[in-house]
């Protein structure tokens, strides 16, 4: 038999998209729900506009953590009971534009579970022992996070990369300090009540039911705040936070970039696989399959609301910290100078084919790729685009794009560890 | 999409005290190029596939993700890897300093990262649970050989001692063929017996206080509990949810909300397939005492034993599992890695029997094995002390 050569490959099927059911609830918040054939499980998701960049961050952070600490009538042990009786999840997420509240239970146990929820936070009376050990939790969990390298480079990257915006804005220990009562419950006035701007179900539910969860959502929707985007500077230069004792050094490097409906986007997105955002990208083979000097590196386009920055990260031996540097800078050197080949080309052509549909993989991923075009206004055409680029970009345009885009000078540099040895 | 996925009876239980470390680097080798093959990754990608591997005390597991129709691209790979690798040095080289940066961004530089490497010693005194999967110290890491590597391959990675389940929109027999076509002339090898030392049974309290750099206190009870195969394992996971998964939980409630002596307090039971460990650990409110929990919980764990949960509780608990499994079961990996590693407690079909056994648990079950479990005598006590002050 012939072990050498590989088998014929395939052509890829095209992804099947599903379009969720869609309402508007109160007229406002979009709903959107895709059925979960053959599963009991259902999720429903509640996007708020309870971020961290609408106000101090530790007032999102603060608020989104009462929000099912007690009304006037139970306490938070009532309430969680009450969840844990209907088996049921919970877990809320805070980012710099939503707060995120989930809910997970079987499909005949989500409707009671929302309604405990909502009852839970309609209902919120923010009592001060609850505060007072959120303020302790979180303290103590920042004093934790302030010792990794990692933490302490994401932070500094995100003050210096937003420097002058919403965006930039951290928590510190000292803001627990100032922080009252009263000014975390105008918080959740503010952006709870006629905050809730998206919900998602994926679950099998009857159009009965899919119109009580309406009911349960209608008091809360509310409307996105328009031109609330900043604008970004680009931010560029090289800092080293020092931490003693250290056997690793935590690296950031990135610019101000995009969205997704920027003509480079689809474009950039090939040439960032190629260089740093898959397990065979010229900076794992370099950084780690060569010179050992890590676990893991990549990098990335992430997403904001109209924007977006590109970031590369990683964490290295301290004593390879400043050579790593070397040679993130010298693969981005390669991109600009030299042209891709068409054997590394077509590999990551039907790499990024495969990952399109795994991402399209059962109802829970689909809601989430839906919700990746959704969040900028595009709809599945995007998709489509992007798989039409994958098959025309060339190696030229990869290099032009890398020339305009992969410059080491432009970039900002964040290091975290010992002192950089050269 | 389809998954392959294959589970090597083989972890970090399996290795020498004096080479530790060493399944879970070997794993990190067999990306390293095989026999035909001089790269795993590239052909996959090319595939429109993607791979990766996890270690642990018990098992090293494989698994490929690809779109269906190139599913022999996995298969070419896969089983050309399980006929012999290339053993290359320079992989061996650079695999060896990835893994101890590995070593080092988990266990070393991270606050409480090492509290693992510190726990299991105390706990086990025989038993290779003894040490991390990591493995006990960089330095064995960088010891390892290439002999070593053929060694442990020739010993281990044989058809007698895997487990191969393959998913995806097929006809079975189609599936077999290509099975049979890739695999078939491997010699099967044969499944190493498995002798490991034995864990005497504990007899006394251990207590270890180790001082570092971090902000708050921590600490780790561990009670020795069954084995994943025992029914006991089952009562175990029920129990660790009633006292520590959630905000109505028993340990959270008392020493938490009412007590407030800590931030942070969970149970949860570790699934090995030896005697396992069922862990209540957290971290101190600052300015309290672990003397003062120490009393607080051993407190609550003996009115625990007195006083059995109620049938609304067992039900809660019963009802919360099923949801929880219900989502694991969620997508095409997860699905086949469980009943993978279900054919290796001894029949794939398991994973449809246990939520019987779930369901068959009582309220006295639950209390019995407090009362067994939470004495002294069966407990491991480990203290992290914080050096860091704060008001």
């Amino acid at each position: 038999m012939n072990r050498i050569e590989a088998p014929r490959l395939k052509e890829i099927d095209t992804i099947n998209f599903i379009e969720p059911r869609k309402v508007l609830v109160g007229n406002i918040a979009p709903f959107y729900s895709i059925e979960n054939q053959g599963s009991e499980a259902a999720r429903i998701e509640l996007f708020f506009k309870a971020g961290t960049i609408i106000d101090r961050p530790v007032l999102a952070s603060l608020c989104s953590g009462l929000l099912l600490a007690g009304t006037s009538k139970e306490s938070a042990t009532d309430i969680h009971n009450n969840i844990d009786d209907l088996g049921g999840f919970f877990d809320i997420n805070l980012s710099q534009e939503h707060t995120v509240v989930s809910v997970y239970a079987l499909n005949d146990q989500i409707i009671p579970l929302l309604t405990i929820v909502m009852d839970a936070m309609h209902n919120a009376s923010f009592p001060e022992a609850e505060i007072e050990e959120q303020i302790a939790d979180k303290k103590q969990r920042l004093r934790v996070s302030y010792e990794k390298v990692n933490f302490l480079c994401q932070r500094d990257f995100q003050k210096r990369l937003f420097e002058g915006t919403n965006y930039a804005k951290v928590t510190e220990i000292e803001d627990y300090e100032t922080v009252t009562r009263a000014e975390i419950i105008d918080f959740f006035n503010s952006n709870y009540r006629n905050g809730l701007l998206k919900a998602t179900l994926v679950g099998r539910l009857q159009e009965k039911q899919l119109i009580e969860i309406e009911q349960l959502l209608e008091p809360w929707a509310g409307k996105e705040v328009t031109n609330n985007t900043p604008i970004f500077k680009q931010q560029k230069g090289n800092y080293h936070i020092e931490k003693t004792a250290t056997v690793q050094t935590g690296i950031r490097i990135g610019r101000i970039m995009f969205d997704r409906k920027h003509e480079d986007y689809h474009g950039f997105v090939i040439m960032n696989t190629i260089f740093g955002d898959y397990f065979g990208s010229r900076l794992m083979k370099n950084i780690r399959e060569d010179k050992g000097y890590t676990y893991g590196i990549g990098s990335a386009l992430a997403e904001m609301k109209d924007n977006g920055y590109f970031i590369i990260g990683t964490e290295v031996g301290a004593e390879v910290a400043a050579a790593t540097l070397k040679e993130i800078q010298f693969e981005m050197t390669q991109m600009k100078e030299q042209l891709v080949d068409k054997e590394e080309l077509e590999l990551v052509r039907n790499y990024l084919l495969g990952q399109a549909l795994k991402s399209a993989d059962g109802p829970f991923a689909m809601m989430d790729l839906f919700l990746g075009v959704e969040m900028h206004g595009l709809d599945y055409s995007f998709y489509n685009e992007a798989l039409k680029k994958l098959k025309q970009i060339t190696a030229d345009e990869i290099q032009s794009l890398a020339n305009k885009y992969l410059v080491w000078e432009e970039m900002l540099v964040i290091t975290a560890g010992q002192q950089l040895i050269d | 999409m389809a998954v392959v996925n294959t589970l090597y009876d083989v972890g970090a239980r399996d290795e020498q005290e004096d080479k530790t470390g060493f399944a879970h680097l070997f794993e990190h080798l067999m990306f390293g190029g095989s026999v035909n093959i001089p790269s795993y990754d590239a052909p996959l990608q090319n595939a429109g596939g993607e791979s990766n591997a996890f270690t642990s005390n018990d098992i090293t597991n494989y698994y490929n993700v690809l779109p269906a129709q190139n599913i022999e691209t996995a298969l070419w790979l896969e089983s050309d890897r399980m006929l012999s690798l290339a053993f290359s040095p320079k992989s061996l080289e650079v695999q060896r300093s990835v893994v101890i940066e590995e070593f080092k961004q988990r266990y070393l530089n991270q606050p409480y990262g090492d509290d693992w490497l510190l726990l299991r010693p105390l706990a086990y005194l025989k038993h290779p649970y003894k040490w991390a999967t990591i493995g006990k110290s960089l330095q064995h890491i960088e010891e390892v050989q290439l002999d070593d590597v053929k060694a442990f391959f020739q010993k281990h990675y044989n058809p007698a001692n895997a487990i191969l389940c393959i998913s995806g929109n097929f006809e079975f027999e189609y599936i077999k063929q290509l099975v049979e076509h890739w695999y078939g002339n491997i010699p099967g090898g044969i499944k190493p017996a498995r002798i490991l030392p034995q864990e005497p049974k504990q007899t006394e309290f251990r207590k270890a206080v180790y001082e570092r750099d971090v902000p708050a206190d921590a600490f780790y009870y561990a009670f020795k509990m069954g084995e994943r195969k025992s029914e006991e394992y089952y009562i175990a996971d029920m129990l660790s949810d009633e006292l520590g998964k959630e905000k109505s939980s028993v340990l959270y409630l008392k020493l938490k909300k009412e007590l407030q002596l800590v931030t942070d307090i969970n149970a949860y039971i570790l699934g090995s397939l030896d005697q396992g460990l069922f862990i209540i650990s957290g971290k101190m409110m600052n300015g309290k005492s672990m003397d003062e929990l120490d009393s607080a919980l051993w407190e609550v764990l003996n009115d625990f034993q007195l006083n059995p949960i109620t049938a609304q509780e067992l039900k809660r608990l019963k009802l919360k599992i099923r949801t929880s499994r219900e989502f694991q079961e969620q997508g095409l990996l997860n699905r086949t890695m469980n009943l993978a590693y279900y054919e290796l407690l001894g029949d794939a079909n398991g994973i449809n029997e246990e939520h019987e056994i779930y369901n068959a648990i009582e309220v006295e079950h639950l209390q019995e094995l407090s009362k067994q479990l939470f004495v002294k005598e069966n407990c491991s006590l480990l203290q992290i002390k914080a050096t860091q002050s704060h008001e």
